[in-house]
């Protein structure tokens, strides 16, 4: 495109979603006219969770629209260091009562930083690559999964990770499976039910796929049980963990795949699901705010949540009202990209109904972890300190088991308190096949 | 399968929320949809129902006052009963959080800028700073929150003629954080004791203590553990500790809104939040639907009745343009001048039109069209989106908020179980 | 009564625009006692209201080639001179496919005449500079146009002219110009605070000030000081409206490429966009209509320039008024025609009236220059010998500074917060900032000004706080105000009494409100709200006690649950309400009014 996309609002239709302005591909970014919306209330503060924890960290206010309005174009030195503090939960989307692209200008100000102002040399850098292309080295893990457990999980390899790399020893390792979603699929044979117009094409994801494939089936054969015809697309990461880290570019490649692959799928009818919450959330809101991709905004459009998607399109209550379950508690907790897709309700509201569930919320903090964050060394304290109180109250809550969409606000539940911690779809599963 | 509820509300708000809860009293399956956080993060925490009329104010008895409202305010319409049932409901939701029930006169409560105002109902821990109380007052501030000067402000509180000595101090908060901490991080060091920042506060505020019988700081005195802040406070200080409401951000206005969320969560309202409400289906005449966009996609959320909370111009509820105000959802009628600068006064605190632009409310609360219809017979509309009060003035933000909630609440309730 | 000092010569200028500051500069480098008194703050009149921008001349290479030359010529100095008030955005004159080619070729050629470097750019290279041009542009012609901050201009200007010794007063209106013997010596001035720096609430008082000269440089204002004098000069004031935007849509000065017409510039200034501007021709200075039409059509014609502006935020408006100035025989009927160059009128050979001379006309670009002409003119009448360095002499501030440095790091302040500051400041920042005690929060956050600055302001400008806000730019920001107009008279106390800076904020509130109407929709007109409900709601200050001197009967308000007020106590009085204040309320809570 060549021509300036103008800000939409035709008459005053209520705050419309900032949209990018942006002009020839490869121009930065500039998005000084979204400090338009902002009225200065400070909501977003309020909803900050690294702010409340860490005073370093200015918060969502300073670090979008009013760095950005004191902006000037041939401006060298221009964002404030303290934006790789900023953990992406996008907590201050949802809180904007005026429609500042908060998210958008705090992802974009964060690449900007990391192509100028980081030496590519350094270790923060070097360190925040790696994490932010997980998917990659899970890939190459995922391929001798017992000897990377193994050495993953052995202490001397972790500290020598915190200290070479800045990655936290602190944690565990997220363990591979012994066989990754796809080759469980394919091992299978593909779909097992056709339909003509009852399609879901599945964006697993890199966790569903190497680390907790269960999900994975779970999602397959609860959709089957419903008449979906599953396709699994080739697929790269969703780009969540390289946002957080700046690095827009590796996430545009992976986009690029991933848009393609869609696309070809949506055309033959089918719609995308996402069983973890980032990925939905990367391919709705990010994508279409940060890449200018061929397909991009039918592919944000028609993403959904599993969950989500089904609560639409079948009659979930009911076919869970006649469910029952073996006993069981569950402290669920509502990841924070959840909440902007208006999804943090949903397992509490769906499951309360269902005979021998006992599902608790466990309040609305944010979990800590937001992805790659709390792997890092000099953030990991941080992100304990803003789990305290979601670990608080899943101890006060009746259930042994945790429950999320989140596969990173899982591994946080599970260090905080030794739950073991389950995936909706898996008590769907249970309850429906 | 539709989304399909008995009463479907729009807004999470102060009013929004009141509407659910009275609406789901009468048996009602009702669902709440609300886009972003409330404006109640704004504000200060404070129920103001009425605090000036015609020019007099403060006045000290809100309820003998209403009838010297104009007709087309909305507690003109719902009636000073209206208003005791909105807040008979409240004091319900906030229990022991909130004071103010024993009596209907109003209080005066010391601002952040200084001066006193009235109000109806107030936290807790504002209760014991009460500018009636004879109790000789210590104003604390802190060197590095730009927002409230404890000297100015006890300076100012004194030229107001409060019957009783009061002083201002400025000190260091106890740990030297960034000088743009957010006050959530302050909050948070109290609600912790990080580094024993409890008794450190305290030995410095005692250092200015000279026969004070109490001692008011700006509200961030922790925030999940107030309470335990603050006796750790008064114990060490051997006075009452008070707190001061703030303007944004505002942990007071934090606090109710949590209130509201557990209200509406016991009552097993059904929340829907995130996504923002963007049109509507009608059949007959009938709203059938209120539709909800999830990016790209619309889900419509069927509904006997609606109930319309989406706030005033801050709320976004009420939108503008150079040439026109609107209501976006249903296109509900907001009267207005036509030249756009009869929209304000000269006077910054003048009688601006634009204080009181809102829809137009039938005796029923429902939204009329210009030649004074009902817009929809369906559709209620309930606090900042009416039109007809200017809430700043009046002091009667809260109070317009839960009278008309409550209200419009009820009434689609009882509608929907017919 | 002050006494000269020494036995130089005394001056005294009338007028604290930026000719005022600039002749009272040079004089005092020169070695004269100069003396300038303002009527309101510095910048008062046409200069706080312009446009902001620094010509390259370009505007008048066609029509006024004389001014067009002085212009790039100042242009040059001022650079120099003056950085940390002058940001060298680069200027654009971009031909929409409606303005004629000729008109285009003239400006080009014009440009080449007058000395002003020009290129001609394809709209592809246009746009490649200002993404957000219209798609249809044709060509633009790329000159060296600036932004000026004619606040610190002056500011710096009066600050050296007070290191070389000058007096400088502000909030000292003209009342008299005192005239003995068929001569003028002095002026009589009436002090809205006392003399030195503003205070709410201080008492006024009178000085007559005498002088060896007495130079006009009012402006707009030179026809009432002549009046006083008795001799005609007969400025044709003419209004102009400036319509400022949230954010710099461009951050380059846009030009459309077409004679003279309204609504034709978009200046970046500071943080923001100021879209400009109406010629229309007014009686009073200080009073005339400030009308709605005039915002709407910068906004619609300047539009076709940059769409997006038809939809951006605006977050106030604001008139100048032009003091132009023709030789009466001219008699121009459009004030469009009316030359923009400068006249120096000896009112001795004139009037027949030694002592005085008017300086009237010209632009703020070429100020220094002005400056310099009138202060060689009166310098040879008084038989002065000194030479002129206000070309050569950095101002206070403009000594070599950079914008780069590690503000976390040397100062305690965010990189955005620590580069805008500098860029105010220039070389003060070290003086300002570094050497600031204690906490240095942000008081104003859209225009990120800390609390040193502030307080520095304050030095300058006592309890006014409109001139603290010129000074810093808070208040300036989206927010108009809202949240940092109470923030910043908290920094007036201790120093200054509670009731100056109450008084003090109402000045400034109502100031900020003023400008303000003129962009009540959308969503200024939400902000607006908001800030309504934080002062007027949540402070009350529409109806304080303590402003309202209205005596408050505590005892008839809730006192606690504990207090000895019956329930039902209220319902007794409830009827007259207009009885409580005067009796003691309920029996038991006491507290009478006498004393509130």
């Amino acid at each position: 495109m060549s021509d300036a996309e103008l800000p939409s609002s035709t008459g005053p239709t209520a705050q419309d979603d900032f949209e990018p302005v942006s002009v020839f591909e490869d121009s930065e970014m500039d998005l000084r006219p979204g400090a338009d919306n902002c009225y200065k209330c400070s909501v977003c503060d309020t909803t900050c969770p690294v702010a409340e924890v860490d005073d370093e960290f200015p918060g969502p206010k300073f670090q979008g629209p009013e760095q950005w309005r004191l902006k000037r174009k041939e401006d060298d030195v221009e964002i404030d260091d303290s934006i790789m503090s900023c953990s992406n939960c996008m907590r201050c989307d949802d809180a904007c009562p005026s429609g500042v692209p908060l998210s958008q200008m705090h992802n974009t100000a964060r690449g900007a930083y990391v192509d100028e102002q980081m030496t590519k040399l350094s270790r923060e850098y070097v360190r925040n690559r790696i994490l932010a292309n997980y998917g990659t080295l899970a890939r190459l893990g995922s391929k001798v999964p017992r000897l990377t457990n193994f050495v993953m999980g052995n202490s001397l390899v972790q500290k020598v990770n915190e200290t070479l790399l800045g990655i936290t020893a602190e944690r565990d390792f997220p363990e591979f499976a012994t066989q990754t979603f796809r080759e469980w699929w394919a091992e299978r044979g593909g779909p097992q039910v056709r339909s003509e117009d009852k399609r879901v094409a599945y964006f697993h994801g890199c966790y569903s796929n190497y680390n907790t494939p269960e999900v994975g089936k779970a999602m397959v054969r609860v959709f089957e049980a419903f008449g979906y015809e599953v396709a699994v697309p080739r697929q790269r990461c969703s780009g969540t963990p390289m946002f957080a880290n700046g690095m827009l570019d590796d996430a545009e490649r992976a986009a690029s795949v991933n848009v393609s692959e869609l696309s070809d799928l949506l055309e033959e009818g089918y719609d995308v699901i996402a069983s973890c919450t980032s990925c939905s959330m990367s391919l709705r809101q990010e994508y279409p705010e940060l890449f200018q991709l061929s397909g991009i905004e039918e592919v944000a459009e028609n993403t959904y949540e599993s969950l989500e998607y089904l609560r639409i399109h079948e009659d979930l209550d009911g076919a869970l009202a006649d469910a029952s379950v073996d006993e069981q508690a569950f402290a669920y907790h509502a990841p924070c990209h959840a909440r902007n897709q208006g999804l943090d309700r949903q397992a509490v509201e769906l499951f309360r109904e269902v005979d021998g569930v006992e599902m608790e919320d466990v309040g609305d903090s944010c979990s800590g972890i937001s992805g790659t964050y709390g792997w890092k060394e000099e953030k990991y304290e941080t992100s304990m300190k803003i789990g305290d109180d979601m670990f608080e109250h899943m101890h006060d809550a009746a259930g042994e088991v945790g429950m999320t969409e989140c596969p990173t606000c899982s591994m946080q539940m599970e260090h905080g308190t030794g739950y073991e911690i389950k995936h909706p779809l898996q008590l769907l599963e249970d309850a429906l096949c | 399968m539709p989304i399909r509820d008995d009463v479907v509300v729009v807004g999470g708000g102060l009013a929004g929320s009141m509407a659910a809860l009275s609406a789901a009293e009468s048996g009602a399956q009702v669902r709440l949809i609300s886009h972003k956080k409330s404006t109640l993060r704004q504000a200060s925490g404070l129920v103001d129902v009425l605090g000036a009329v015609d020019g007099e104010a403060p006045i000290s008895d809100p309820f003998a006052a209403v009838d010297r409202l104009p007709e087309t305010h909305p507690y003109r319409i719902v009636g000073v009963e209206g208003i005791r049932e909105g807040l008979r409901r409240f004091d319900d939701v906030v229990g022991d959080s909130y004071r103010g029930s024993h009596t209907d006169r109003n209080a005066l409560v010391p601002t952040h800028g200084g001066t006193i105002k009235p109000t109806a109902r107030y936290p807790v821990s504002v209760a014991p700073g009460l500018a009636s109380a004879e109790e000789d007052t210590l104003l604390v501030g802190f060197r590095g929150l730009t927002d409230f000067d404890a000297v100015a402000a006890a300076d100012h509180l004194a030229a107001t003629g409060v019957p009783f000595d009061v002083d201002g101090a400025v000190v260091d908060f106890p740990i030297r954080f960034r000088d743009d901490a957010r006050t959530t991080r302050l909050a948070q060091a109290l609600d912790n004791d990080q580094d024993d920042v409890r008794d450190r506060l305290a030995e410095a505020v005692a250092a200015e203590l000279d026969g004070h019988a109490r001692v008011g700081f700006p509200a961030m005195l922790g925030d999940d553990h107030g309470p335990a802040v603050r006796a750790h406070l008064e114990d060490r200080l051997g006075a009452t500790v008070f707190q001061i409401p703030t303007g944004p951000p505002s942990l007071l206005g934090m606090h109710l809104e949590d209130l509201l969320i557990d209200a509406l969560e016991r009552a097993e309202i059904r929340l829907s939040t995130g996504n923002r409400a963007v049109g509507y289906e009608t059949a007959d005449g009938r709203l059938t639907a209120v539709t909800v966009d999830r990016r790209g996609q619309t889900v419509p959320y069927h509904a006997d009745q609606v109930v319309l909370a989406t706030g005033g111009l801050v709320g976004k509820g009420i939108d503008s343009d150079r040439e026109t105000v609107v209501e976006p959802l249903f296109d509900c009628h907001v009267p207005h001048p036509e030249d756009r600068y009869e929209w304000s006064e000269a006077e910054a605190f003048g009688d601006h039109a634009f204080a009181r632009f809102g829809v137009v409310p039938d005796d029923d609360l429902r939204p009329t069209d210009a030649g004074g219809d009902v817009h929809f017979p369906n559709l209620r509309a309930a606090g900042g989106v009416l039109g007809g009060a200017d809430v700043a003035t009046e002091k009667s933000a809260a109070g317009v908020s839960i009278a008309t909630g409550s209200y419009a609440g009820r009434r689609a309730g009882e509608e929907a179980a017919q | 009564m002050h006494q000269q000092m020494s036995n130089a010569p005394s001056v005294l200028v009338i007028g604290g625009g930026s000719t005022g500051c600039g002749i009272v500069r040079d004089l005092a480098m020169r070695g004269l006692d100069a003396t300038l008194v303002e009527k309101g703050n510095l910048t008062h009149g046409t200069t706080g209201r312009m446009h902001g921008l620094l010509h390259s001349g370009g505007r008048y290479a066609v029509s006024d080639q004389s001014s067009a030359t002085e212009c790039i010529e100042e242009n040059r100095v001022l650079r120099r001179i003056a950085t940390h008030c002058v940001e060298m955005t680069g200027g654009l004159f971009v031909q929409r496919p409606e303005d004629e080619d000729e008109y285009f070729q003239k400006k080009l050629e014009g440009c080449r005449e007058c000395g002003i470097p020009a290129e001609v750019l394809s709209a592809e290279e246009a746009r490649e500079i200002e993404p957000h041009l219209a798609g249809d542009i044709e060509r633009a012609i790329r000159v060296p146009d600036g932004a000026v901050d004619p606040f610190r201009l002056c500011v710096a200007n009066a600050a050296d002219a007070s290191r070389h010794g000058a007096r400088v007063e502000t909030h000292a209106e003209v009342t008299d110009v005192l005239i003995e013997d068929g001569a003028v010596v002095g002026v009589e001035v009436e002090h809205d605070s006392g003399e030195g720096s503003f205070v709410h609430g201080d008492d006024g008082e009178r000085e007559e000030i005498y002088a060896d000269h007495v130079i006009n440089a009012t402006g707009a204002w030179a026809g009432r000081i002549g009046e006083m004098a008795g001799v005609d000069v007969a400025v044709r004031p003419s209004k102009g409206v400036m319509t400022i935007m949230n954010v710099r849509q461009v951050d380059t000065v846009i030009n459309r490429c077409k004679p003279k017409g309204d609504a034709d510039i978009v200046v970046p200034h500071e943080t923001t966009c100021i879209l400009g501007t109406t010629d229309e021709e007014v009686d009073d200075p200080e009073d005339y209509p400030e009308e709605g039409w005039e915002v709407d059509m910068m906004i619609d014609t300047l539009s076709d320039l940059v769409p997006m502006l038809s939809e951006a935020r605006t977050i106030r408006s604001f008139w100048g008024v032009r003091p132009l100035y023709e030789p009466p025989e001219v008699a121009s009927e459009d004030p469009t025609d009316i030359t923009r160059d400068f006249f120096l009128l000896d009112h001795d050979d004139r009037d027949d009236l030694p002592g005085l001379t008017s300086i009237v006309g010209g632009k703020l670009t070429t100020y220094r220059l002005m400056a310099e002409k009138i202060s060689d003119h009166v310098c040879d009448r008084l038989g002065v010998d000194a030479e002129c360095r206000t070309a050569e002499e950095p101002l206070p501030g403009s000594e070599d500074f950079s914008v780069l440095r590690d503000w976390m790091d040397e100062f305690g302040l965010r990189s955005p917060i620590g580069r805008r500051s500098a860029e105010r400041l220039g070389s003060r920042m070290d003086e300002v900032i570094g050497e600031w005690d204690g906490p240095n929060p942000t008081v104003c956050e859209c225009e990120a000004v800390t609390r040193a600055e502030i307080h520095d302001a304050i030095e300058g400008a006592g309890s006014e706080l409109n001139a603290v806000r010129l000074r810093t730019r808070a208040s300036m920001g989206n927010c108009q105000g809202a949240f940092c107009c109470h923030r910043m008279a908290n920094e007036l106390v201790p120093e200054y009494d509670e009731v100056v800076a109450r008084d003090a904020l109402d000045d400034l509130y109502q100031e900020r409100w003023k400008g303000e109407r003129h962009a009540l929709w959308g969503q200024q007109l939400s902000q607006a709200m908001l800030k309504h409900m934080l002062h007027a709601t949540t402070m009350n200050r529409d109806a304080d006690p303590a402003t309202t001197g209205e005596p408050v009967e505590f005892g008839a308000f809730d006192s606690g649950p504990d207090a000895s007020v019956a329930p039902d106590a209220g319902a007794e009085s409830a009827g007259n309400s207009d009885d409580a204040v005067a009796d003691g309320g309920t029996p038991g809570s006491g507290g009478t009014d006498a004393d509130s």
